[in-house]
């Protein structure tokens, strides 16, 4: 059923509104701070008003302008969209907390919250987009807002990763422009509201080219190798950038597109007769594990969990590229599971970075002793990677494995429990360094006055995060968490009835 | 039963005891973690009382479960797909009494075993969160609820291996993470082809799965449960973590991981055989002979490799190697006397591997030497402690009429049953071998002259790993046994060795129990 509704507008346009009064008025601490803020809480507040409507099934819509029949710039809410901007947003609160207190005494801090705030504001755009069109336009307006973001130090590294950034990004955008274009031409139109707008007319020829050119116009962002060289390098921003952008933001954008095109382009029955959804499975396992092994060789801390990155979006897209319920759910539902699990970890290394100045695995024997809690933190997350239940990332695990059972491919089953195995061989290391070996050197202890082991805006986060970790691994099912929205999304992508197994 | 079904029954009175088993320890666990700054003596007691309340529940439903009672809960939905429940039947008690009983008299000994120090609060909350995930595998009554705490007690027993963070033990740990990740792989993938199969998780006497269902799927994942419990109940060739981890662990761990939790491993593929295939389908698989060879190679190779061991505490886990492995060569032959004696021999072991290795560490602690050469004499030093060792050492080997016995006889009897006398005859070479690598340990104590000089420095264990001598080994015919705390427990576990076997056929017994849980699978006496 589908509703009109303006809020659907209203959360990416009223965090524009805000971003632009940062820089207007960022000079000042509490305005800066709290224009930041106010955009982030808005959005989270907008969006999960549209909660309960979505679980029973309603499509909020706003067409804002049409060009011409089919082609405009459309928002529509659907259970898929709300889900993503829910991660995002409820995301961005946290990290609001946490960059205020991360960037405190940096410089630029006007242009880091002002573009921060305008990234909020790109990607609900991006998960509420009605037709490619509007998906393309907030997609790539992500790319260049992030970019003041990643070379925000200004250092000669840092501007040389923003030039990768960039070239990687905006080649993937081309990419995608060719594959929209083309799609416009084949189906006459854009819209991302059926479970399929191509069909078998158009040739398998055109098909193909439309699908690699989609594919790897939003693969860039999602990691998929080859096309993940630019992710390692951007860890030389700020640890909050990186933490939402490139744990969440950009690299969920990207995974939300390459699953949009399988689900809402193409669709599930033309995908299974045509048979492209093989070789990305393939790939998407190739990158699984690839991903983990490179990880095992990484000392620096943020290139370690960088590599994880890759290796873990490409869950969401194996899951989606094979074609069954039960693995469309765990490929939906990892964009929150790896979302929280991720972004504790690198809220947990920025703390660790902050408090100590220590940035590599090797130099952190005995930290566990310093900073208990924040590493308790990380041990939930790595815990959830590896798929232990009651953590999130078990619920990944379990349904899609199940899913590629049901798709009679038995042997991603085995790459699932290949990359937990590879998953365990380097997180774990960490955790026992921080636990069972003591430190070379004596930890400086927390400043007189202080009795939190680091900031509390940069605790506070960390130990939300790992909380919901747990709460997605034990109460999947309650309604409202985002279990029940990834089942409806499911449902109707394959245009199923009622409740999935 | 599905998820709505179980959610949906009642929790009546009778829910509170599966629950409060696994509870109280977790309470343990907040109370060890409470650090070194807290006073000792509250905390000590605090312990105690959670411990041996916990024992009580345990052997508080074995009347119930006699009877014919359920005690069922249901604990937590995650998804439609996935719910812990949990429930008693005759075999979960059967093991949860001996998991809780073994536990305690370890968390007595633990007390006057572990040297005051950081670690220490560690070392306690660890130990009740294993007894908790223990007791969780023991009445898990879905396959799901049995991966997650045996996954959780997996994980936790590394910190406890690796408590004293010397250079061995911290490869033991390794060693012995990488085994138990891989095993523990290996069981989830069993789990999710079940569900695949299946559709449903829970446990059902005489199998839930379908029949019908391809064999090739059937037999991977039978294997795959195989595998998985084999690394944990140490099936040869998977066993490479034990004569590792059950040395370099503190001695009442040792206790706790040679007479528990291997047979946790052994626990499994029970769980798998009757109440996931059923004894029909794994005979029609005709995968049973193949275990049977398996758990029998496991037999002799663990008993001829504790032969050559000099270090005391490797013999000892050779030992277990080959113990246990009489229950996994019991399960395949698919006999009802067989099983039975097995779940027996699961509790006699537990007692009798708990007490030499609880004698293990008092020697340890009291003369500071590890190696069997530097222990002759020990006797005339440590009589009672000797005296525990002795003991179990003839119930090990099947002396009656002491409890090892009792297990043997009930083992041999249900072999002869189901016609497999070459199983018989590796149960007798398995014997023969116990007293092989058993009765010269005694020798040496009793018999033996000590070593001439006091060795005051080669030898002796440093302060940094374990506990610090009590006493100083040295020529002088002092006694000198170890404090209550840590010979109370030993010689209560000795005790145990001959009452279990004297009382054999008594109601509440484990015998009993075993009936109990074979009748629900083969059906009929």
């Amino acid at each position: 059923m589908e509703v009109v509704d303006a809020r659907v507008i209203l959360a990416p346009t009223v965090s524009f509104l805000c971003a632009a009064l940062v820089f207007a008025t960022g000079r000042s601490v509490f305005w800066r701070r709290f224009w930041t803020f106010l955009a982030a809480t808005i959005k989270m507040g907008l969006v999960l008003s549209m909660l309960p409507g979505t679980l029973r099934g309603v499509v909020y819509t706003y067409q804002f302008v049409e060009f011409t029949p089919g082609i405009g710039i459309g928002f529509r809410a659907d259970a898929y969209g709300m889900f993503f901007s829910l991660v995002s947003s409820t995301l961005w609160v946290l990290t609001t907390i946490y960059a205020i207190g991360y960037m405190q005494g940096d410089k630029d801090r006007v242009r880091f919250f002002g573009f921060f705030a305008l990234c909020v504001s790109t990607t609900v755009g991006v998960s509420f987009a009605e037709n490619l069109l509007t998906f393309f336009l907030f997609y790539e307006t992500l790319t260049i807002c992030t970019y003041p973001l990643v070379v925000h130090a200004e250092t000669p590294e840092a501007l040389r990763a923003g030039r990768i950034y960039l070239t990687y990004t905006l080649i993937g955008g081309g990419f995608a422009l060719v594959g929209a274009i083309m799609t416009l031409n084949v189906a006459g139109t854009l819209t991302l509201a059926h479970p399929g707008i191509l069909s078998g007319d158009a040739g398998f020829g055109t098909l193909l080219v439309i699908f690699l050119c989609l594919i790897i116009g939003f693969g860039v962002k999602a990691g998929i190798m080859p096309l993940h060289g630019w992710l390692p390098i951007a860890m030389v921003a700020p640890t909050p950038v990186s933490a939402l952008l490139h744990a969440v933001a950009v690299v969920k954008v990207g995974a939300f597109g390459v699953t949009r095109v399988i689900y809402n382009v193409f669709g599930v029955e033309l995908l299974q007769q045509l048979g492209f959804a093989t070789p990305l499975a393939w790939l998407a396992a190739f990158t699984i594990l690839a991903g983990s092994t490179i990880a095992l060789t990484q000392d620096h801390l943020k290139r370690r969990l960088a590599y994880s990155t890759i290796s873990q979006l490409s869950y969401i897209v194996l899951g989606a590229a094979l074609l069954t319920p039960l693995a469309a759910t765990a490929a939906i539902i990892h964009v929150a599971n790896q979302a929280f699990a991720k972004i504790t970890m690198f809220f947990v290394v920025g703390a660790i970075t902050k408090t100590t100045g220590k940035k590599y695995v090797s130099e952190l024997d005995g930290i566990g002793a310093r900073m208990p809690w924040s590493m308790a933190a990380f041990t939930i997350a790595a815990l959830s990677f590896v798929g232990v239940p009651l953590f999130a990332g078990f619920i990944t695990k379990w349904y899609l494995a199940l899913g590629a059972l049901q798709a009679d491919a038995w042997w991603f089953v085995l790459v699932m429990i290949v990359s937990s195995l590879l998953n365990a061989g380097y997180w774990f290391p960490i955790i026992h360094r921080a636990y069972f070996r003591t430190a070379q050197e004596p930890w400086p202890p927390p400043p007189p006055g202080r009795r939190l082991e680091t900031h509390k805006t940069l605790l506070i986060p960390i130990l939300i995060c790992a909380a919901y970790v747990l709460l997605l691994g034990v109460t999947a099912e309650v309604p409202g968490m985002p279990f029940s929205v990834a089942q409806v999304a499911v449902e109707r992508a394959f245009g199923l009835p009622g409740v999935t197994p | 039963m599905t998820g709505d079904a179980v959610a949906g029954a009642a929790f009546t009175a009778a829910s509170w005891w599966p629950f409060a088993a696994v509870a109280l320890p977790l309470v343990g666990v907040a109370v060890g973690a409470i650090g070194e700054h807290a006073p000792g003596r509250w905390k000590g007691v605090t312990l105690l009382a959670l411990g041996a309340a916990t024992f009580a529940v345990t052997l508080a439903v074995v009347p119930g479960v006699l009877a014919g009672r359920t005690y069922e809960v249901f604990v937590l939905r995650m998804t439609t797909q996935l719910w812990l429940t949990l429930r008693i039947d005759a075999v979960g008690a059967a093991y949860a009494a001996t998991v809780a009983g073994l536990g305690l008299l370890a968390l007595v000994y633990s007390f006057g075993y572990l040297p005051r120090g950081p670690r220490r609060a560690r070392y306690f909350a660890i130990l009740m969160a294993c007894l908790a995930c223990t007791l969780g595998v023991a009445y898990a009554g879905n396959l799901l609820t049995f991966l997650i705490f045996y996954e959780a007690f997996s994980v936790l027993t590394y910190a406890l291996v690796v408590h004293e963070q010397t250079p061995a033990a911290l490869a033991a740990g390794v060693k012995y993470i990488a085994y138990i990740l891989v095993g523990g792989s290996l069981v989830l993938a069993g789990v999710l082809l079940s569900f695949f199969l299946a559709g449903d998780l829970t446990f059902a006497a005489g199998g839930m799965l379908p029949a019908d269902a391809p064999t090739g799927q059937l037999l991977a994942a039978f294997w795959c449960f195989v595998a998985g419990f084999g690394v944990k109940a140490a099936l040869v060739p998977l066993h490479g973590w034990v004569p590792d981890a059950h040395p370099a662990a503190p001695a009442p761990f040792s206790a706790v991981l040679s007479g528990v939790m291997v047979a946790a491993g052994a626990f499994g593929i029970l769980r798998v055989v009757f109440d996931v295939f059923g004894v029909a389908l794994v005979r029609e698989l005709g995968a049973a002979p193949w275990l049977a060879g398996v758990a029998a190679l496991t037999v002799l190779f663990g008993a001829v490799m504790a032969l050559s061991q000099d270090d005391l505490k490797r013999r000892l886990a050779y030992s277990t190697i080959s113990q246990m492995g009489y229950l996994t060569l019991a399960i395949a032959l698919l006999g009802a006397g067989a099983t039975a004696g097995a779940l027996v021999h699961l509790v006699h072991h537990a007692f009798m591997k708990g007490t030499l290795f609880f004698c293990a560490g008092l020697w340890i602690h009291g003369t500071g030497h590890r190696r069997l050469s530097q222990l002759r004499g020990v006797g005339a030093r440590m009589p009672l402690t000797t005296a525990a060792f002795t003991l179990a050492a003839f119930g090990m080997i099947g002396m009656p009429p002491l409890s090892g016995f009792v297990s043997k006889w009930w083992l041999g009897v249900g072999m002869l049953e189901v016609d497999a006398p070459l199983a018989l005859v590796v149960l007798l070479a398995g014997a023969l071998l116990a007293a092989a690598y058993l009765l010269p340990v005694v020798y040496l104590a009793y018999f033996a002259p000590p070593l001439p000089t006091p060795l005051a420095g080669a030898g002796v264990a440093t302060a940094a790993s374990g506990p610090a001598p009590a006493t100083a080994w040295g020529a002088g015919g002092r006694r000198a046994e170890a404090a209550a705390s840590m010979l109370v427990p030993t010689l209560v576990a000795a005790a145990l060795t001959l009452v279990l076997g004297l009382g054999s056929l008594l109601p509440g017994f484990p015998l009993e129990l075993a009936r109990a849980a074979t009748r629900a699978w083969f059906g009929g006496g």
